[in-house]
């Protein structure tokens, strides 16, 4: 049995999304500018989109570029931030450098890096990398460092050594931390896969988005904006799922990372 | 280096037992000081010239003031932390570090939160290369010997301070070692379960008489479970004295605490601790 | 040996490691000076720009519009999350739009905000109160619902007017979380500016950057890059030396 409430509190964000959707139709009703199409309207010119061969081809590509430089970052960032976490010097040698990178547009290193790499699938996966890796490798150094001393202590005494400590005590330890960097980096990917197709403008989602703009579509414009605002929020969703299920054993925590952190 | 010397005046009272024979010593304990770096140059001495011989079976508690080191003496029995100054041996061996011949409990429980119940007290037996049905059997037992039967699946965060010690105390007690480290492990617990778990405790320990060091600031759970109970000053931590606990065994608690023995132990070792925790106040 | 030092030593080594990297590409000629201007270079024309009056006035562009957003941001934010985290049923409704919203890509609302509301300073004002308000909203709504119901106890018992609670201890005690997501806000605030410049402008650092890309001056491409940067750490030092202020009756935070 499924209470009302329980229903009601699962449906929320479906709701959510129907009053945007409403807010949205009423907004551009009363507005009545041709350049602002209705939500109707938009949501109408989404099968267009996602029924053209080239525009699928456009976004798959962009999903790849993003699934490579977040698996990429994960790879690198996980095991820097935990040894950050656990080894004092190798924190105190990395940190001002982080620190320095943190507040850099990282899209904004596409033309630089275009103008080394070219325009392909390398400047923007190693783009999206650079843009990823600096929460994921934040919230690692912190899951690491917070790691209960004894709970390290109790594996030495069972004959555990260092490096297997780091593997089956830090890692499953610093899980639902590492984890939480991991949805903010999944965000950021996204975000950034957009933004750098935007500057770069040859191909991907945010290209669409672009030209639909500089060719007056208006619909499309507002449809691709859909598309990729969807994307966000079943991606998040589906890693939050994934998440749950991962860090089953471990006590609730937020329920929204903080972004960028 | 000099400090060793200088506090030998102090020394005459822990008797060191020179005359026990090292092969029966399961614990020794040698000249040990701990000094900690704080702020910039300076330094805290948080034990001073410890000397200390426990027999193998012994339960053994040790009593202090907070701040006393007596944790920081259970660590480096433990191997966790190196001493300063002089050698720890288990068996005639210096301690260099943590081993499954020395088994901690702590106060914080410090159970792996990812694994159940059943994960959590098998963890040490695969880690020494048991067969995985052979740890799961001797887990299960484990866990029924702790009162635990049925919350096998279990995991950390849905059990209670009392029975979260329960499985940490099987955890440590399955991979079978010569002693067990008890850092206050009934601290974090309410006083009616406190009650039960010191109970248990004496009597799986009655059962197998593990070498025990157990570290306390409550006199009376020292004096219930201990055969020798070794009494702390407070900064820097050195022994006042070690007290013999001459009660027989089986211990009933209600018999006990009845028993006007065991009340003067009491009575007497908390006038012993008031003389050395009058510089609580300036703490 | 002085420990502190030693630290200090340790994290300036990656740094001086990457400049040296950088210049020994040039001087060994893996990188031609086109590609890659010279670390010298690119400080000296920093240096030079830094006191033209057209550099002042790009930076100047960019300070109103991340200042403006991260301002809208910072009141709604606050207000939206002590709503939030005090009324029950401005809960309700606050959560799963925020569930929803937060996980948007905002830039991707860019050309709908250039659509609506022109390609002047509302747009970009607009885009970065979006993306620097929910790090806001979200630390202060968990600061308040974190805040000790004993101190509320306390506070009317008193004699805190139940209306005045809000303001005399939700808020301060909450201060400390609230200051967190400012700071969060504050660096992505910086970011999205730029790359909004960037992506389409008429003035402002990331425009310098478009613009010196475009005519392939490699010096000039990274110099509005490093002024943004050097912007972002300038900005959140000065945001955590406000912390440090405000919060001196806290433990450690």
């Amino acid at each position: 049995m499924i209470t009302p409430g329980a229903a009601l509190s699962k449906s929320a964000p479906l709701l959510a999304c129907i009053g945007l959707l409403c807010a949205w139709q009423v907004a551009s009703l009363a507005l009545q500018t041709e350049s602002f199409p209705t939500a109707l309207e938009a949501i109408r010119a989404v099968p267009s989109i996602l029924g053209d061969k080239e525009s699928l081809v456009n976004i798959g590509a962009s999903i790849r570029r993003m699934a490579i430089g977040l698996s990429l970052a994960v790879l690198f960032a996980i095991p820097l931030g935990l040894l950050m976490g656990r080894i004092k010097g190798v924190a105190s040698f990395f940190n001002p450098l982080l620190m320095i990178i943190y507040p850099v547009p990282k899209a904004a290193l596409m033309p630089i890096i275009m103008l080394w790499m070219g325009v392909g699938d390398m400047s923007k996966t190693l783009v999206i990398f650079l843009g990823v890796s600096l929460p994921i490798i934040y919230h690692s150094f912190q899951g690491g460092k917070a790691v209960e001393e004894k709970m390290l202590w109790s594996g030495a005494a069972m004959g555990l050594s260092a490096p297997q400590r780091m593997l089956r005590i830090v890692l499953p330890a610093a899980l639902p931390e590492i984890l939480t960097g991991c949805r903010t980096g999944l965000v950021l990917a996204l975000i950034t896969m957009v933004t750098s197709e935007m500057i770069a403008r040859q191909s991907g989602a945010g290209n669409i988005l672009f030209n639909a703009l500089d060719m007056a579509q208006y619909d499309t414009v507002f449809a691709m904006i859909i598309i990729i605002g969807a994307m966000g929020i079943l991606f998040d969703a589906a890693f939050e799922k994934l998440r749950g299920w991962l860090v089953r054993w471990s006590k609730p925590q937020h329920d929204m990372p903080l972004s960028f952190s | 280096m000099k400090v060793v010397s200088l506090r030998s005046d102090v020394q005459a009272e822990p008797a060191a037992l020179p005359g026990v024979a090292p092969a029966m010593a399961m614990i020794h304990i040698d000249h040990v000081s701990q000094r900690f770096q704080t702020s910039g140059r300076q330094s805290h001495l948080a034990l001073s010239d410890i000397n200390l011989t426990i027999e193998d079976g012994a339960f053994v508690s040790i009593l202090g003031p907070s701040g006393c080191g007596k944790s920081t003496l259970l660590y480096i029995v433990g191997g966790f932390v190196q001493p300063s100054d002089g050698a720890a041996k288990v068996k005639g061996k210096v301690i260099t570090g943590p081993g499954p011949d020395r088994g901690p409990v702590f106060q914080e429980f410090a159970l792996f939160p990812w694994k159940n119940v059943l994960g959590n007290v098998m963890y040490g037996l695969r880690q020494q290369g048991v067969k995985k049905t052979d740890a799961e059997a001797k887990s299960r037992k484990l866990l029924e010997m702790v009162g635990l039967k049925g919350y096998e699946n279990f995991y950390p965060k849905e059990l209670s301070g009392g029975m979260k010690q329960r499985v940490a105390i099987a955890r440590t007690l399955a991979y079978n070692p010569a002693v067990l480290l008890m850092d206050e492990p009934f601290g974090a617990l309410d006083a009616h379960t406190r009650t039960r778990l010191q109970n248990d405790l004496l009597t799986i320990w009655e059962r197998d008489r593990k070498t025990v060091l157990f570290v306390t600031h409550s006199v009376e759970e020292a004096v219930f479970l201990s055969d020798k109970v070794v009494v702390m000053t407070r900064s820097p931590g050195s022994i006042k004295v070690v007290v013999d606990i001459d009660l027989p065994r089986p211990r009933k608690r209600a018999e006990l605490l009845l028993d006007p023995r065991y009340q003067k132990y009491v009575v007497d070792i908390e006038k012993l601790i008031d003389d050395t925790g009058e510089d609580e106040i300036h703490a | 040996m002085n420990p502190a030092l030693n630290k200090v030593l340790l994290g300036i080594t990656p740094i001086a490691l990457f400049l040296a990297l950088w210049q020994s590409l040039i001087t060994f000629g893996y990188a031609p000076v086109t590609m890659l201007p010279p670390p010298g270079a690119v400080f000296l024309r920093l240096g030079q720009q830094l006191f033209t009056s057209d550099f002042l006035h790009e930076i100047a562009a960019t300070l109103l519009r991340l200042f403006a957003g991260f301002g809208i941001a910072v009141v709604l934010g606050v207000i939206i999350g002590l709503a939030a985290a005090v009324s029950p049923a401005i809960n309700a409704v606050v959560k799963p739009l925020v569930r929803v919203m937060a996980p948007i890509p905002k830039v991707a609302l860019y050309p709908a905000l250039l659509l609506i509301l022109g390609f002047d300073h509302a747009s970009k004002i607009t885009l970065v109160a979006a993306d620097a308000l929910f790090p806001i909203l979200l630390s202060t709504y968990y600061g308040a619902s974190m805040v000790e119901q004993k101190l509320i106890w306390s506070a009317m018992a008193a004699g805190t007017p139940r209306a005045q609670i809000l303001f005399k201890v939700v808020l301060p005690a909450a201060m400390p979380s609230i200051l967190t997501g400012c700071r969060i806000g504050l660096v992505i605030s910086c970011i999205v500016v730029f790359l909004a410049e960037m992506i389409t402008s008429t003035d402002g650092l990331g425009h310098m950057l478009v613009q010196a890309a475009r005519t392939f001056q490699t010096v000039d491409m990274f110099v509005p890059l490093i002024t943004i940067s050097m912007l972002g750490l300038i900005l959140n030092s000065l945001l955590h030396g406000l912390r440090t202020y405000l919060l001196r009756g806290f433990p450690e935070v």
